[in-house]
């Protein structure tokens, strides 16, 4: 167990505390990084492959404001992801071809949605917001499957296709994958200015002790209702995304089982970090794209390391970089400077 | 209508035994137990080995399933649950699933992705006020009111029960007076993986054995759980009839809709009386 058993507090701190001493005000430079990254990756998968991985990064990062960020397990996040991308398609179906207007319309329907049930929702924790979340997700589900089956067809779907306006056309691959950067970067840039502004440490100190919090007289239903909000929020433009790019729309889109993944991604990038989401996406995205190919027990390997993640390694890929970058190389830069 | 309430009385009695194992393990460890269903399900597997490969009777295949899940609750309590007590939440509900998954694809790979069928090992009928019931639903109904009289008994007479319920109380408390919880807890963690066994075996005759049966049941009975109280065994008792009766009048009048009433149940129930954690 080591260390991890010993001090979990101490562990959980350490994203969030050290952030502050590393990263400063240059988000251009953190943009302009994560931009670099995946242009680079470009070439190396495939359009069509980055663009997938990049809709899932910001749905990651829409659950690591509520779980990292926040403290709050959420077993139903596909639901904000479903509403979005069925919010998207049935605006193009059955209103308006306009694919901006959608992916506002899906933004708006899972945004309304998550501002709603977050009322309920939020007020519960622990296992409760967890499980609550999935029966949420599971009643959505169903909705979604039978009782509304004559607007969204059932289990079969249906199909997408947005109107081109001008030269804007999101059937063609590299504008959809420019429409997903572009996004990726302004939902990044978002929360990264969010979770750095006071508002960031509030919610952080509602995971560490909320009830301390309240002791000093914030309103702490408030802020969790509004990270609730936004989460749900940023996992709908996730679903327009999803629903654009793929030009259908079918009841998978909400499964219940689907939250593994993401709760999955953020555990190995390192929960409580943007980076980490990002990171964590794209690790799961290659796995589930790649090695599910090669590893024919695909449920037994991530089932292992679901396990190893827990019991050894709870910061995550980039809580270990962080931590290398803080243990060795900080020192080494402030004792030449103390000296 | 008869039929109805009939229904609606087996799937509480199957309900009621794969719930209690998962209130009593949350009541003693408070650990949301993913994993409990994998036991349940690998029970129900080896059940088939015995009765549909080896050509054995029922009832002794069924003895020797619940015998054979004893070694590996065991194991998992050791080696995962128990390195998880105190823990947060979070990381006890990701690992034991975890161990839903990995129990899941160890099932694939042994016995293979396709169902198999069961008949009923009985398949004689009660007639009841002209209404004919398959005397293994019965059966079933009142080996889970005897099931319910002899915990109430156990854990009401025998040291060991009242240990067990001092320590859903108050597990410090015990701990102070010299007791090992621990070993009481995979004491309750066995039998809990073994009464979910039993209700595995009763109800894997009218239902298809998959991998998946286990994840499909458990959310409901996670359900059952919170609407009747974690760790609360009366409650368990009446939640998992309540629903199965819920069940059974929803899918009269609306089929598709019977298991999503369950989790509108349960969040109405969550709503009004938040359990914190």
């Amino acid at each position: 167990m080591g260390q991890d058993k010993l001090f979990p507090a101490q562990n959980a701190e350490l994203p969030g505390a050290f952030e502050n001493i590393t990263l400063k005000e240059n988000h251009a430079v953190e943009i302009l990084a994560i931009a670099v990254f995946f242009l680079l990756v470009t070439p190396l998968l495939s359009v069509h492959r980055v663009t997938d991985f990049m809709i899932f990064c910001i749905f990651a990062m829409s659950f690591d404001m509520l779980y990292g960020y926040m403290g709050r397990l959420s077993f139903g996040q596909m639901l904000y992801l479903g509403t979005g991308a069925y919010g998207c398609g049935l605006f193009i179906k059955y209103i308006n071809g306009n694919p901006l207007l959608a992916i506002f319309a899906g933004v708006a329907f899972a945004g309304l949605l998550a501002m709603l049930l977050g009322l309920i929702i939020v007020r519960t924790t622990g296992a409760c917001f967890a499980l609550i979340n999935l029966a949420f997700n599971h009643i959505g589900f169903f909705l979604v499957l039978s009782p509304l089956r004559s607007i969204t067809r059932g289990e079969d779907g249906f199909g997408v296709s947005a109107s081109q306006i001008g030269s804007l056309n999101f059937g063609s691959r590299p504008i959809m994958y420019g429409a997903v950067f572009l996004s990726l970067l302004l939902v990044f840039y978002f929360l990264r200015r969010l979770t750095s502004a006071p508002y960031g440490i509030m919610i952080r100190s509602i995971k560490e002790d909320e009830t301390r919090v309240r002791f000093l007289g914030y309103n702490t239903f408030l802020y969790k209702w509004l990270t609730f909000a936004l989460a749900g929020t940023i996992a709908g433009l996730a679903g327009a995304l999803t629903a654009l790019n793929y030009n259908y729309v079918n009841p998978n889109a909400m499964d219940v089982h689907s939250n593994v993944g993401v709760v999955f991604a953020c555990l190995i990038g390192g929960a409580g970090n943007l980076y980490g989401a990002i990171l964590g996406g794209v690790i799961y995205m290659l796995i589930s794209n790649f090695l599910a190919i090669y590893i024919y027990r695909w449920e037994m390997f991530l089932g292992f390391s679901l396990l190893i993640i827990v019991f050894r390694f709870r910061m995550g890929v980039w809580g270990y970089i962080q931590r290398f970058w803080v243990h060795k190389l900080i020192p080494r830069f402030t004792k030449k400077e103390a000296i | 209508m008869h039929y109805t309430i009939f229904y609606g009385l087996t799937i509480g009695a199957i309900l009621y035994f794969i719930s209690i194992g998962l209130s009593l393990t949350f009541g003693t460890m408070r650990v949301i137990n993913f994993a409990h269903t994998i036991t349940y399900t690998i029970g129900v597997y080896i059940l088939i080995t015995f009765v549909i490969f080896f050509k054995w009777s029922f009832p002794v295949g069924a003895v020797l399933a619940i015998l054979a899940i004893i070694p590996i609750a065991y194991v998992i309590e050791r080696f995962i649950i128990r390195r998880l007590y105190g823990d947060s939440l979070d990381y006890t509900f990701i690992a034991t699933f975890a161990v839903a998954l990995i129990g899941v694809d160890l099932i694939k790979w042994i016995w293979g992705p396709a169902p198999y069928p069961l008949s009923d090992p009985i398949g004689k009928y009660l007639i009841l006020f002209d209404v004919s019931l398959p005397i293994y639903r019965v059966l079933m109904v009142i080996s889970a009111i005897l099931l319910f009289i002899l915990l109430h008994l156990f854990f009401k007479m025998t040291i060991v029960g009242k240990i067990i319920i001092a320590a859903l109380d108050d597990k410090d408390g015990v701990r102070c007076l010299g007791i090992n919880v621990d070993k009481y807890f995979s004491l309750v963690f066995v039998m809990g993986s073994a009464l979910a066994v039993l209700g595995g075996i009763f109800y894997a005759p009218i239902s298809s054995i998959h991998p998946y049966m286990g994840l499909a049941i458990l959310l409901l009975c996670f359900a059952v759980v919170i609407v009747g109280g974690m760790g609360n065994l009366k409650g368990t008792f009446l939640s998992a009839f309540a629903l199965g009766m819920l069940m059974a009048l929803t899918a009269r009048y609306w089929p598709q809709g019977a298991e999503t009433m369950v989790f509108i149940a349960m969040a109405v129930v969550l709503i009004f009386r938040p359990i914190d954690i």
